[in-house]
């Protein structure tokens, strides 16, 4: 589904992404976990085509992120490319000036020019299916963090994407409600949605993800079943790093 | 009476219009006059009494002893006389432009404008009359060569530009002068004391006399000058027929019934009959010839001016009610300019901002010198460009027009500004949560980012709205007569009704932007109560 093969990304003189290759299955769930600074979330954000990449290349089922990709000229390949690949924040970025309902109708209506009707229809699903059928009317300010990032990823959902990219979405919450959120992303893992997690919960990425890569000064250190990687971890980076992540 | 507060802008344009090649008539003036049936002819009635001011009786009605000139040497033409209403100083710059044919407002002789534009002979001998408290001191000039005697400056009041001033300029050891936008401003501030003496055309000095009475004349006028009619370079046919006229009017005596209504009608004037009789002021011995002879009546003993009729000076409340009547209508014209210019600018200004932010850079740099530019030159020069600069490239704009597409196009170099602020207050996660939900950034500036913004700047953007509805009085340069410009014309043609006029005026402005106000504020609790995030 996703074929990520010797990613580059650079800041200027800065090399963020030092090539990183990575492959994500239909129906797997892949978390990323490290250290702060090791690239987690840019890997996201060039997955997602929202950074340009100096080298590599991201294949999305046929379509093909590359250096030469070019945000203006390349646009709709870049739109094509996130309706199939969707993406959920830390900070949600909801819209404030629309309901719950319509953040989650807005894209299917505009973009895929569905009818009102059948968008609202999936969306009071999604809704439920996170718990918030009920805030359908109220406004994005009127809700709790928790409520704010299961209202996000509804509205993710709500684009039908084949792939969807967590970017720590439960950092900006307090326990409980990313308990909320976290249930929300096991349920959809479940059902067998294709997703890549950046993540500090180390229990979620144990119990909920397939595969576990751990980014590291650019590179994915080291990568395997979750089980492997925690329970027998090959490099002495994600040593250090369980160690100073289980102390939390 | 006044010479251009902005000579310079003036000369200027005209200076680069010349340089363009654009200068010359494209037709002759008093054919194209003939064919149209009416001739244009460019006043300030703000430059007011006895020269051209809106009657007592009527102030809709326009007298003055330019008025009647106009319609006899119209009449002589054969044609109607059309009144364009024009800031004075801006005259030349209208005839210029082709938008009035001739100029007749109590303009000078002088070289540089004798060089710039066709000269008629003198219709009027003027002089500077010294005016002064009758309870003052000053009795002769020669006093005023020394100082007061407490040692300090005598305070003199003039008209901005004027003629007096320049005079002045010889005394300036003794005498300090404080230059007046008005001619009656000066007069006012001798009746109260705060000035020692006023210098005043002899016309503006004799009518405005009655109106003054605790002003006196001392000694006889000085600096005798010409008011002469000016038409555009190379329109001597009309220049030539206005001397025949003139000279008509002269020796038929109708001339001195004119300035004997206004109380004009002095012994300087006979400088006019030996100007006529000899020829020999600028060469119209030609025009001379082509008099009828047997008009050559002597003028001293013409036919006894006719007594203006006397009719009853309207009451108080009937003069408010016609000032109210005039102003609300000019007022209509401040609504309707506001009205129509400020959607223009807030789309255009909108535009530019998100061209700005989002376009690529060969978009970017030209919107950005755009509104610097815009920005840092003033409405006024802008509308000046509009109306009088691009008639010399062949782009002629009517009036409103004009001053539709200048408010339009400055504000919305402010606009743009506002905006550019809003759009960068939106935080940037709203548009990669747009993009990454498959839109277009077209799209997501349209339904995501610019809707947020727009809450963000209504309070700003009506503030603006405000502003132009004040600003717009700058359109009076192009001759629009807004609500500023009316009261300003009303107000310098009747003194004692100041305080009338200003309440009125004031009142007539706050109708207009306190309910905006009140919509603003409406709007800003709607939307803002649904953005707080």
């Amino acid at each position: 589904m996703i074929v990520v093969q010797n990613l580059v990304k650079r800041h200027g003189a800065q090399d963020i992404l030092k090539g990183i290759s990575l492959t994500v299955e239909k129906g797997e769930v892949a978390a990323i976990i490290g250290p702060s600074g090791g690239g987690k979330s840019t890997f996201l954000r060039c997955v997602n085509g929202l950074e340009r990449i100096q080298g590599g290349s991201i294949q999305i089922g046929d379509l093909r992120l590359l250096p030469e990709t070019d945000p203006s000229r390349d646009s709709a390949l870049l739109q094509q490319v996130r309706k199939r690949v969707g993406f959920v924040f830390q900070q949600f970025n909801l819209f404030p000036h629309l309901s719950v309902l319509e953040n989650l109708t807005e894209a299917p209506v505009q973009v895929n020019g569905e009818p009102r009707e059948q968008a609202e229809a999936r969306a009071m699903t999604l809704l439920k299916r996170v718990g918030l059928d009920a805030k359908a009317k109220a406004w994005p300010r009127d809700l709790s963090g928790g409520q704010q990032q299961r209202v996000a990823i509804a509205r993710t959902l709500c684009m039908q994407p084949e792939c969807i990219l967590f970017d720590e979405p439960t950092s900006a919450l307090d326990p409980v409600m990313a308990g909320e959120v976290l249930k929300v992303i096991g349920d959809l893992a479940e059902a067998r949605q294709t997703m890549i997690v950046v993540t500090h919960s180390m229990s979620f990425a144990r119990e909920v993800c397939d595969h576990v890569h751990v980014f590291a000064g650019g590179h994915d250190v080291e990568h395997g079943p979750p089980a492997r990687v925690f329970g027998d971890p090959q490099h002495a980076t994600t040593r250090s790093f369980l160690r100073e992540a289980g102390r939390d | 009476m006044r010479r251009a507060a902005l000579a310079h802008v003036f000369a200027f344009l005209l200076y680069l219009s010349g340089a363009l090649g654009g200068v010359a008539a494209a037709e002759d003036a008093l054919e194209a006059a003939r064919a149209r049936g009416a001739l244009r002819w460019g006043a300030d009635q703000e430059g007011g009494a006895p020269f051209i001011y809106p009657s007592e009786q009527d102030q809709s009605v326009l007298i003055g002893f330019e008025v009647e000139m106009a319609e006899n040497l119209t009449r002589a033409l054969g044609v109607k006389v059309e009144f364009q209403q024009s800031q004075w100083d801006a005259l030349p710059s209208m005839l210029q432009a082709n938008k009035v044919d001739l100029i007749m407002n109590g303009y000078e002789w002088m070289p540089d404008r004798v060089a710039a534009m066709e000269t008629s002979i003198p219709y009027y001998v003027y002089a500077l009359q010294l005016m002064v408290n009758k309870e003052g001191p000053i009795q002769t000039w020669e006093q005023l060569r020394s100082l007061k005697p407490d040692g300090s400056k005598w305070r003199f009041g003039v008209l901005s530009g004027s003629a007096a001033e320049e005079y002045l300029a010889d005394f300036a050891a003794t005498v300090q002068t404080a230059s007046y936008d008005g001619v009656t401003d000066s007069m006012r501030e001798v009746e109260t004391g705060k000035l020692d003496a006023t210098l005043q055309d002899t016309p503006i000095a004799n009518f405005y006399q009655k109106d003054f009475p605790r002003l006196r004349f001392a000694e006889a006028p000085v600096a005798e000058g010409y008011y002469v009619v000016y038409a555009r370079k190379g329109d001597k046919a009309l220049i030539a027929a206005v001397n025949d006229a003139i000279i008509g009017m002269y020796r038929s005596g109708e001339l001195k019934r004119i300035y004997s209504r206004y109380g004009m009608w002095d012994d300087q004037q006979k400088v006019l009959g030996a100007i006529i009789d000899s020829g020999r002021f600028y060469n119209v011995a030609a025009a001379l010839e082509a008099a009828p002879a047997e008009a050559s009546a002597d003028p001293a003993t013409g036919a006894p001016a006719a007594a203006p009729v006397e009719e009853a000076p309207p009451t108080a409340t009937e003069k408010a009610i016609e000032y109210a009547k005039l102003l609300s209508a000019a007022a209509g014209m401040t609504v309707a300019l506001s009205a129509i210019s400020f959607p223009l600018a807030i789309g255009l200004g909108l535009l530019i901002a998100v061209g700005r932010l989002y376009g690529p850079t060969w978009v970017r740099m030209p919107l950005t010198a755009y509104v610097e530019f815009l920005r840092g030159t003033p409405l006024m020069l802008q509308l000046y460009f509009i109306f009088y600069f691009l008639p010399e490239l062949g782009l002629t704009i009517p009036a409103f027009p004009t001053a539709i597409i200048g408010l339009a196009i400055n504000y919305s170099a402010y606009e743009s500004e506002i905006y550019r602020a809003g759009l960068q207050a939106i935080p940037p996660g709203q548009m990669e949560a747009a993009l990454s939900l498959g839109m277009s950034k077209p799209m997501a500036l349209r339904r995501i980012i610019v809707p947020q913004a727009f809450r963000i700047v209504i309070p700003p953007v009506v503030n603006d709205f405000i502003a132009m509805f004040k600003d717009t009085s700058v359109c009076s340069v192009v001759t629009i007569v807004e609500l500023t410009k009316r009261f300003s014309v009303l107000s310098r043609n009747n003194v004692s009704d100041l305080v009338v006029l200003m309440g009125l005026t004031g009142l007539l402005y706050l109708l207009m932007s306190y309910p905006m106000s009140l919509l603003a504020r409406r709007i800003e609790k709607q939307l803002g109560n649904e953005v707080r995030v």
